[in-house]
């Protein structure tokens, strides 16, 4: 192997799924790309930004599929100018350091969470840079409609097609070298076989790196709360559970695997089984139908939970799996997906401290107050949880991933000294 | 403990109607339930815990109240009912490589009950006398006699109705046409017995053939071929066409087809004349939708779950395949053959759902 692939085996190996009009070969990219200098949040591109996301809500395919309108959502005006007051206001807060793009960035996407690449893709642009995103080489028809929609937008902001794209090739490990010599940062999604994969490929000396591993996650429910409010209160969270478990098939990162019940024993069964009716009362309401694939999967893996291990599992609804665990302690990390959910109960938040370890990510609450999240919060993100949020907000994506702040991440600071006043007048 | 089957054995293999066989099926699935919840702990807890236990079952419950267990297990779990002192035999099914596969423990009493099971069925379609008998394979695939893939245990089981058996392919798969040729030649054109793996007779025998361009005179065989039709619907060749094109090549009219599998060997499904699959006197097919897990009705596709009176050695009386079937009918006045019929439809594809850890999807080495 060696460390960079020649010109003419990038432009062969690697396909441009957008802009379409990149009619010259990649490595003419990656040659002019290195001499683009931007700042973060132009005008410009706040503007393409915005105009993205009113064309991914119009798209007659992406404003149908509710995660891609999620994303539109995500990236409108409004949102952005958030973004940029909340950059100025850092910027403003210490005139020493001079905030500049990263400068190029090598975006490999998951595939599992197939819209993920535009919030990562969107963040770089807007702080600056030129991209190369990898997707998969199956795009799914979100991932499709939306490299469409960028590839209109594109034909109308020559800066839009200039400075970014949208790429799929097999693995390979001179393709995967070369981009990472190109690149000033890479940030690699999509868990720790991924990160294994490419990790060990040399990077730009100059460059810095940011990897998402595997993720496990989980809710937290109180339970005399939950059995307390109105049932227009447990249908809402039915429905805001419904998002959390089902967007990309209970695959992506911050999706909930365990619901762990806070509350003495009786009243645990009740509750477990109002909650599974009302998800499934959800699972109809939206016409949700599991695939076939999909459910034998889970039926398999259920099945494996049963012979190893003391549950009870409820194959009942037909949208999902509830498995009841009577002993929260013999809880372990596996997953499945497709609408598998454990439930567990156990006495006390504090007691989750023994189950977190370095792979959690998000913990989604209902009924527990600021003053307990903050105590959770400090109790077990030493552990490795790093969300801490409602539940229906699992998927929403944050600026701050993984405990990480991808602003930081995608801006390079510039340290700026200026003589000491007695020096300059002597 | 003694296998339910025995006492079919006196019976022909398709000639109980629809509700005797039901009432006899419920008894015998009922035994083996109680049998392999008291003898195997794995199934035990796998029934209470999913199944809420037998306390319900009564002892001729529905055919669909006996509980199942997913056919993948067998991959995952160590499933028996008999000591280890007892087993005498473990079969693999054929699991391409990188795939764990199904381990299937018998007993005297299960491999016997399995065999004398087969030949009631193959009697039925080839008669008593045995045929020389030409294999389509080859002969490495049987030469470990304590463990065998379901390959091998398919040639073996098979072989036992055949005399003289010709293995025609090599070890590199190609087909040893002057071999067979002699072998044909000596066995004087009267009737013989071909064996053979769909795809293999497909890729080996059927695409040779057509290569070499000479013709071949099996005008008086019966071919008899088992195993998935996934390869060659990869190859837009179906059942049909695969009838056509054998007969075409040489000659051949009788072609039965046959689905069954590691984790139910023995009661297994040979073609009707109508060409769908028959479930003898032993076994029986339930479709089950595969979201609801509830049984569908009659003419509706679903998973195939399947049902045998045989094994006491494991649990393996009631299994829920991985497979897509429809049942097609029941008793009908069209066929000497009573009871239920199906079509297999092909397998629930793989399920997309993997880790975080997908991005770049692994190669995996072709295999065959």
């Amino acid at each position: 192997m060696s460390a960079r692939a020649p010109r003419e085996v990038l432009d062969a190996r690697v396909r441009v799924l957008a802009p379409g009009s990149a009619t010259a070969g990649l490595s003419a990219f990656l040659d002019a790309s290195r001499a683009q200098r931007n700042e973060p949040f132009a005008d410009g591109r706040c503007r393409i930004v915005g105009s993205l996301s009113a064309r991914f809500l119009k798209d007659p395919w992406l404003r149908r599929d509710p995660a891609s309108v999620a994303v539109g959502y995500w990236m409108r005006p409004a949102a952005v100018s958030l973004l940029r007051a909340a950059f100025e206001r850092r910027q403003a807060a210490d005139p020493s350091v001079v905030r500049v793009p990263v400068g190029r960035v090598f975006h490999v996407a998951p595939s599992n969470v197939d819209t993920l690449f535009v919030y990562s893709w969107v963040l770089a642009y807007l702080c600056g840079n030129a991209n190369l995103v990898r997707v998969s080489q199956n795009p799914t028809e979100a991932v499709q409609a939306m490299l469409r929609v960028i590839g209109a937008a594109a034909e109308e902001h020559p800066e839009l097609a200039a400075s970014n794209r949208f790429v799929t090739y097999e693995h390979d490990d001179e393709v995967t070298a070369a981009l990472s010599d190109w690149c000033t940062h890479r940030i690699i999604w999509g868990g720790n076989e991924t990160v294994a994969a490419i990790r060990p490929l040399p990077l730009n000396p100059h460059a810095s790196e940011r990897v998402f591993g595997s993720k496990f996650s989980y809710a937290v429910v109180a339970q005399d709360r939950y059995l307390a409010v109105k049932e227009e209160e447990r249908k809402r969270l039915a429905s805001a559970f419904f998002n959390d478990l089902f967007w990309f098939d209970q695959m992506a990162c911050s999706s909930p695997h365990i619901v762990f019940w806070v509350g003495p024993e009786p009243g645990w069964p009740e509750a477990v089984a109002e909650f599974e009716t009302r998800l499934q009362e959800e699972v109809e309401r939206r016409r949700y139908q599991p695939s076939a694939s999909n459910s034998v999967h889970r039926l398999v893996h259920a099945f494996g939970v049963a012979a190893d291990g003391d549950v009870r599992v409820g194959l009942q609804h037909p949208g999902f799996i509830g498995i009841r665990v009577p002993d929260a302690r013999t809880l372990d990390k596996r997953i499945c997906g497709g609408g598998l959910i454990r439930h567990a109960r156990i006495d006390d938040l504090a007691e989750l401290e023994r189950f977190v370890s370095d792979g959690d990510q998000t913990v989604t609450h209902f009924g527990f107050d600021r003053d307990a999240l903050t105590r959770l919060a400090a109790r077990i993100g030493a552990g490795g949880a790093d969300r801490i949020v409602p539940i229906g907000e699992a998927l929403s994506f944050q600026v701050v991933w993984d405990g990480f702040d991808l602003i930081d991440d995608l801006t390079r600071r510039v340290t700026v000294q200026v003589a000491r006043p007695e020096r300059a007048d002597g | 403990m003694k296998s339910p089957a025995q006492d079919l054995l006196g019976t022909p293999p398709y000639g109980l109607a629809q509700p005797d066989k039901d009432a006899r099926l419920s008894r015998a699935l009922g035994a083996l339930t109680r049998h392999h919840y008291g003898s195997c702990p794995t199934y035990r807890d796998i029934v209470d815990r999913v199944f809420g236990g037998l306390e319900d079952l009564a002892p001729d419950a529905p055919l669909e109240d006996v509980p199942f267990l997913p056919v993948s297990l067998f991959k995952t779990h160590v499933l028996k009912s008999v000591p280890d002192a007892e087993i005498i035999k473990v079969l693999t099914s054929s699991g391409t490589a990188g795939q764990s596969v199904s381990r299937v423990y018998l007993d005297a009493e299960t491999a016997g009950i399995q065999s004398a099971v087969l030949v009631k069925i193959v009697q039925h379609f080839l008669g008593k006398e045995r045929l020389p008998m030409v294999i389509l394979d080859h002969e490495g695939v049987v030469r470990d006699r304590k463990s065998h893939s379901a390959r091998g245990a398919g040639i073996l089981g098979m072989a036992q109705f055949g005399r003289r058996p010709f293995y025609a392919l090599r070890e590199d798969m190609s087909l040893d046409e002057r071999g067979l040729r002699d072998y044909l030649a000596a066995a004087g054109g009267g009737r013989i017995l071909l064996f053979g793996f769909t795809y293999m007779v497909w890729s080996c025998f059927v695409q040779a053939l057509e290569q070499s361009g000479a013709p071949l005179d099996l005008s008086g065989a019966v071919l008899v071929h088992t195993g998935g039709w996934k390869k060659l619907q990869d190859l837009a060749v179906g059942p049909e066409d695969f009838r056509k094109r054998l007969e075409a090549l040489t000659g051949i009219r009788s072609v039965i087809n046959f689905y069954g599998m590691a984790e139910q060997v023995g009661g297994v499904y040979f073609e009707n004349d109508l060409h769908y699959l028959h479930a003898p006197i032993y076994s029986d097919v339930l479709i089950r939708d595969p979201v609801t897990l509830a049984p569908v009705p009659d003419g509706e596709p679903g998973l195939i779950q399947v049902l045998s009176s045989l094994p006491v050695s494991y649990p393996g009386h009631s299994i829920l395949t991985e497979d897509l079937g429809v049942i097609r009918g029941c008793d009908s006045p069209r066929l000497a053959m009573k009871g239920r019929y199906f079509e297999m439809l092909g397998r629930v594809p793989e399920s997309e759902l993997r880790g975080c850890s997908d991005t770049f999807q692994l190669v995996r080495a072709a295999t065959g």
